[in-house]
């Protein structure tokens, strides 16, 4: 075997099994492992392509997955241990920001486009739905579906929803479903909308089910979506290869950062043994130009998927705190201040990801939070230190 | 085993895209005296059929997509009378992990005693098991046959080629065999690979 870059010690582990999940942000894993970046730092690397995150996670804590893609809020969840396996879980990556986005029925989508509400223009669109959501009020709730309930899916819809006055835990009816049965279920009229990943929300544009009515960055500019997790027994046991299975993903990020790479990154994905979905879907998203309806314009949104720009690898303890939040929100539970704070300590490992910045070269944020104040532009949190924006819908 | 009053009482759903494995289970589940519904899960209809039901216990397939759906029941009451948690109170994570590592995964209202459930787990543990074992053996078996047919052939287009009787061209077979060390079937493969190339440039 060739040296590893930057004389690292050897790995506790060299062959490791990582899990991930059927959508166009898995980007980072199956690009390491496309580049050659796994092997570059000594490991072989055998990817899952997994059904559920219930799975994925349980995988992870009973130790027949090194390491997997997970939902930011992911980590925090099990930790706390609500809805499913406990085990203190933890993240020193954060592989991407964004890449969700709103789609209802076209024809809700008519409605509230006769409303006046543009697709794609998320603030008019949930206003034009409180005021069909009033104007029905006798009707059956709007049934809409998320991914997961730990997850910044449900997360920017209920944001979404309440910026424009509607109730989401009494004015509509919020359910889960697996993101593969999304489009269908919306064609057979079982759910009215969904917040997903793409390719999901492309799916039904180009089958002309669906009309999006808003993505994930517009109701929350810049929100951490994946991150790389690991349990902290094994991040104890096999710290090197933790190390080099970051170094690697971070190159594979900086390499997705490059808009000149999105196209061979959709037709990778587009395999069979990864995704095994039509490249016509996956490029949409990936190379930032959308259709919010199908055979309308074509619309540019290079910030649609962020990788390695921004500092998007970095696990603000700030926004782990947000979505902690958020998750005991759903639970109704009260948590005290102590036991939040040690739960994002826990879970959000700042001191990893500068680690294996500095290998990297790449500039390091001396702090753990991003400031109160929000960005409307990109922003400069020290000299060379470029921040995107990261404004969120108010609430009505 | 429970007994067989409070077993009764007992309500499990099964959710298996394998019917023969989710009749095997449901079955001894039965036997055992457990009230039993199951289904093919992944079907949009899953909500509805846990409100009309109301199982005690759900047991899923660690591979099913369905399991974030059944997760989000645990915080979202107003679709579900009872709250549903997976392996509630189990703190032997042995356990866990051997329940997951052979397929199976549990769901349970939260009234329910670990001592109630285990034995339930128990008995899906023992038949995904059995099902897998199932499986290979049929796999096995089919390879055998495989071989078999190998050998055959192999033995037929030898003698042919060579103006032996089949017998001879099965020990010819038998000794290359025993002098490198190979599989039978393996020297039967070489043999049919090389002859019917033979047979093919003449």
């Amino acid at each position: 075997m060739n040296q590893a870059p930057f004389n690292l010690p050897a790995p506790e582990r060299s062959e490791l099994d990582l899990g991930y999940i059927r959508l166009s942000d898995s980007a980072p894993l199956v690009m390491a492992q496309e580049l050659g970046l796994f092997e570059k730092y000594g490991l072989e690397v055998h990817l899952h392509r997994e059904v559920s995150w219930a799975n994925l996670r349980d995988k992870v804590v009973v130790g027949s997955l090194d390491a997997a893609q997970m939902l930011a809020p992911l980590p925090l969840a099990t930790t706390l241990g609500c809805g499913g396996l406990r085990a203190d879980m933890v993240t020193g990556l954060v592989l991407s920001l964004n890449g969700n986005g709103i789609t209802v029925s076209r024809e809700l989508g008519q409605q509230l486009a006769g409303l006046g509400a543009t697709p794609g223009d998320a603030r008019a669109n949930t206003l034009a739905l409180q005021s069909l959501i009033t104007a029905d009020a006798a009707k059956q709730p709007l049934t809409l579906a998320a991914a997961h309930s730990f997850s910044c899916h449900i997360f920017q819809l209920r944001l979404w929803l309440r910026a424009g006055g509607i109730d989401p835990d009494q004015d509509v009816r919020i359910i889960v479903l697996p993101p593969e049965q999304m489009v269908d279920s919306l064609a057979r009229g079982i759910i009215d909308g969904f917040c997903v990943g793409e390719p999901w929300n492309t799916v039904a544009v180009q089958q002309g089910i669906g009309t999006m009515l808003a993505t994930g960055y517009e109701v929350w500019n810049n929100l951490i979506e994946k991150v790389l997790g690991v349990t902290q027994r094994w991040h104890q046991a096999n710290p090197t290869s933790h190390l080099r299975l970051r170094l690697a993903i971070m190159e594979a990020c900086q390499w997705l950062a490059e808009p000149a790479n999105r196209a061979r990154a959709a037709a990778t994905l587009a395999e069979p043994e990864y995704l095994d979905l039509p490249e016509s879907v996956l490029m949409p998203s990936l190379t930032g130009q959308l259709q919010f309806q199908r055979d309308a314009a074509v619309v540019e949104l290079p910030h649609f998927h962020v990788f390695g720009r921004f500092q998007a690898g970095f696990p603000w303890r700030s926004t782990a705190r947000q979505l902690l939040s958020m998750c005991l929100e759903l639970l109704g539970r009260e948590a005290n201040e102590a036991e939040l704070v040690s739960i994002v300590q826990q879970s959000y490992r700042t001191d990893l990801y500068r680690q294996a910045a500095r290998y990297l070269g790449l500039p390091l944020p001396a702090t753990d939070n991003m400031p109160l104040e929000p960005h409307a532009e990109p922003w400069q949190l020290a000299p060379g230190l470029e921040m995107g924006p990261d404004l969120q819908m108010e609430p009505k | 085993m429970t007994d067989s009053h409070t077993a009764s009482t007992i309500g499990v759903m099964v959710l298996d895209d394998h019917p023969d494995r989710a009749s095997l289970v449901e079955a001894s589940l039965e036997t055992a005296g457990f009230r039993v519904v199951s289904m093919l899960s992944s079907s949009s209809g899953l909500l509805h059929q846990i409100e009309q039901h109301q199982p005690d216990v759900i047991l899923i397939d660690l591979e099913s997509p369905d399991r974030d759906v059944l997760e989000s029941l645990a915080i979202a009451n107003n679709h579900n009378p009872t709250p549903i948690v997976m392996f509630s109170g189990t703190d032997d994570q042995a356990f866990v992990s051997e329940a997951l590592r052979s397929g199976v995964t549990a769901y349970q209202n939260q009234a329910l005693t670990p001592d109630i459930v285990k034995p339930i787990i128990d008995v899906a543990m023992n038949q995904f098991r059995y099902f897998e074992s199932m499986r290979q053996e049929l796999k096995e078996t089919r390879s055998e046959l495989e071989d078999q047919r190998a050998i055959e052939r192999a033995k037929v287009l030898l003698a042919r080629q060579q103006s032996i009787s089949s017998d001879q061209a099965y020990a010819r077979m038998r000794k290359i065999s025993m002098d490198k060390n190979q599989r039978l079937a393996d020297v039967a493969r070489t043999v049919l690979a090389v002859l019917q190339k033979n047979e093919n440039s003449q």
